[in-house]
């Protein structure tokens, strides 16, 4: 695997003096050729500063970008062989879809057929031969992100940037778009950084994930890895649901801790890298809700008392108080003719090996 | 559709309120018009249908003068003013925030505010400096003061135009490979075009019609066709009057109904 996008010791900071804000801070990241990288984070978070950045249309107060080995940096966006789609998709509104798509090549140059040619593959692409003709006002959303697309892969960049571009559609559009953009992406062997704030989004579609907050990257890896093996309390938080829990150490051995669960029983818990907590004092574990089970109210590791519940159609999560009154969400998938716990009645929990884990706050 | 518990249109007094703003904003024009077609002299009684002082509205070598006169500035003054303008809406939206913006933005629409009789006298005596020194007494001061004159008017629709574009559009045509000089040429130009047209039009509506501004730069012999008619007015009037008045009403209307056409079918 080749190095597609080097960014070394990248900052941007806007404004001066006092009210000058950090908005990326010193980011160091490789995205390797025919990938799908993800930048994720809450709004604010630098993400399409980044990204924008990639693009040219800012330039950095620090550091460099090499694009296939290159340095880019000074480049300005028309310079760079990369193509964006934008949040709004920005596509022309006084021409047809087809002299949309082929404006890039047009701008490159490229001779009238080969444009044509490679305009109607584009249109075959997102399936809008149909449609050649039409203004952009005379399509609908998803017809015109389709376009957006079919615009900035024409001119065959090495990288395409996508700014939030599914955040317009409606959520089973927003499905249908996201499995469009993984059969276009492995189709066409392009690599594509794809800025969203929807961790599921982000899940579902990438290779890799950056996790993003504050101007820095907090953690880099696959979905799995994200999801699984959160490095601090904002991945854990912030990538899908996770129960935080208070608990005490009661031993610490070869970066695993045994922990003392609400009700007298114990568990092994992971400890991050260079975490070595002293014995008998509280850290922060997370379990995902869907890594314990429901047992028996006089079995398993933790004893709960059902608050409420709530019916999702695939599953139920069920808010339970554990024996010293911390809040714990189970996620318990349903099955035909399984009832519904009644509030207040109580059950057991058993975690599932290796689901518990110390995390610093 | 949903029903609003108040609507103005039921207060007592608003047919009636209505109908009058019209009559008075109507009934003195239909009145000119109908005269126009008089027979005879008189503009209170009706003495029959007649094209006669259409005829000598169109024999009378003075209006052919002042008339072209008129649109001949107008187009001058309308042209000049809309490229200052969208030079000064590109300006003045497609740039990042400058210090002293909203004041260039006062400044260039100085005519909006300052009275036009102030912008007469201040003309007045200026040009007469100027004329003094120079000896110069050419059309050229109507040119320059119609066009200061226009410039607010073709400026507004032309920035509104372009303020209601999305700025990501030039930035796709960069992304596309367009250089700065393509991504206008292609994508800021051809849309702002309808704004373009807007601008020109009311600038050559407001260069027509402009009395006052007139009245005190123009030299002998410079009369438009407004500065005209007000002069025979002092004299006696005849329908000839409401003839020229009926057409000058005319040009005005094919003008501002193509403005709205335009304005309306291509600012999609």
């Amino acid at each position: 695997m080749s190095h597609e996008i080097d960014i070394t010791g990248l900052s941007k900071s806007f404004g001066q003096g006092a009210a000058a804000f950090q908005a990326l801070k010193e980011i160091d990241l490789t995205i390797t050729s025919g990938e799908f990288f993800t930048l994720l984070g809450p709004s604010g978070c630098g993400k399409t500063t980044l990204l924008r950045i990639i693009a040219g249309f800012e330039l950095p107060s620090t550091g460099t970008v090499r694009i296939n080995g290159r340095d880019v940096t000074s480049l300005g966006p028309s310079k760079r062989p990369v193509n964006t789609v934008f949040q709004s998709y920005a596509l022309f509104p006084h021409m047809s879809l087809s002299e949309n798509i082929g404006f890039g090549l047009k701008m490159l140059g490229k001779p009238k057929a080969e444009i044509r040619a490679t305009v109607d593959e584009m249109l075959q692409l997102v399936r809008l031969e149909a449609m050649a003709d039409r203004r952009p006002s005379e399509i609908s959303g998803g017809q015109q992100q389709r376009v957006a697309l079919a615009r900035a892969l024409a001119p065959r960049p090495r990288v395409l940037l996508l700014d939030e571009p599914l955040s317009a559609l409606d959520l089973k559009l927003r499905k249908e778009m996201q499995s469009e953009l993984k059969r276009l992406q492995s189709e066409t062997g392009i690599t594509f950084v794809f800025v969203t704030h929807d961790q599921e989004e982000a899940l579902t579609m990438s290779d890799r994930i950056a996790v993003m907050s504050a101007g820095q990257i907090l953690q880099l890896g696959a979905p799995q890895e994200i999801y699984n093996t959160p490095v601090n309390r904002f991945v854990a938080d912030f990538i899908g649901d996770t129960n935080f829990l208070k608990l005490r150490v009661k031993a610490v051995d070869a970066g695993m801790a045994v922990l003392e669960l609400p009700g007298g029983k114990a568990a092994q818990a992971s400890l991050p890298d260079g975490m070595r907590p002293a014995t008998g004092a509280l850290v922060t574990a997370v379990i995902r809700p869907e890594q314990a089970e429901a047992t028996g109210a006089d079995e398993g590791d933790l004893h709960a008392t059902v608050e409420s519940a709530t019916f999702f159609g695939t599953d139920t999560h069920l808010h339970l108080t554990l024996a010293d009154a911390q809040g714990f969400v189970l996620r318990r998938q349903n099955r035909p003719g399984q009832p519904v716990p009644a509030p207040q009645s109580r059950l057991g929990l058993a975690l599932a090996p290796g689901a518990l884990r110390v995390l610093e706050d | 559709m949903a029903r609003s518990r108040f609507s103005i249109t039921r207060l007592p007094g608003f047919g009636l309120i209505a109908v009058l703003t019209f009559v008075m904003l109507y009934l003195p024009i239909i009145i000119l018009v109908v005269f126009s077609f008089n027979a005879g002299v008189s503009q209170s009684r009706w003495d029959g249908f007649s094209l006669q002082w259409y005829q000598a509205a169109f024999n009378n070598a003075q209006v052919r003068d002042v008339s072209l006169r008129s649109l001949w500035l107008a187009v001058t003054a309308a042209s000049i003013a809309t490229m200052l303008a969208t030079l000064a809406a590109l300006g003045t939206t497609r740039v990042g925030r400058f210090p002293g913006q909203t004041m260039i933005y006062a400044l260039i629409n100085q005519p909006l505010m300052v009275p036009e009789i102030v912008t007469g006298i201040a003309l007045l005596i200026f040009v007469a400096a100027i004329k003094v020194q120079t000896g110069y007494t050419g059309m050229g001061y109507l040119v320059a003061a119609h066009t200061a004159f226009c410039i607010p008017f073709a400026y507004l629709p032309i920035r509104a135009r372009l303020e209601t574009l999305d700025n990501a559009l030039e930035a796709a045509a960069a992304d596309l490979y367009a250089s700065p000089i393509q991504a206008f040429r292609y994508i800021t130009l051809p849309l702002m075009v309808p704004g373009i047209l807007a601008g020109f039009m009311l600038g050559f509506v407001i260069s027509l019609d402009t009395v006052v501004i007139t009245e005190f730069v123009k030299s002998a012999g410079q009369d438009t066709l407004p500065t005209y008619m007000l002069g025979q007015l002092r004299r006696t009037v005849t329908p000839e009057m409401n003839a020229i008045a009926t057409l000058f009403l005319a040009l005005s209307l094919i003008v501002v109904t193509a403005f709205f056409l335009i304005t309306r079918t291509r600012g999609r």
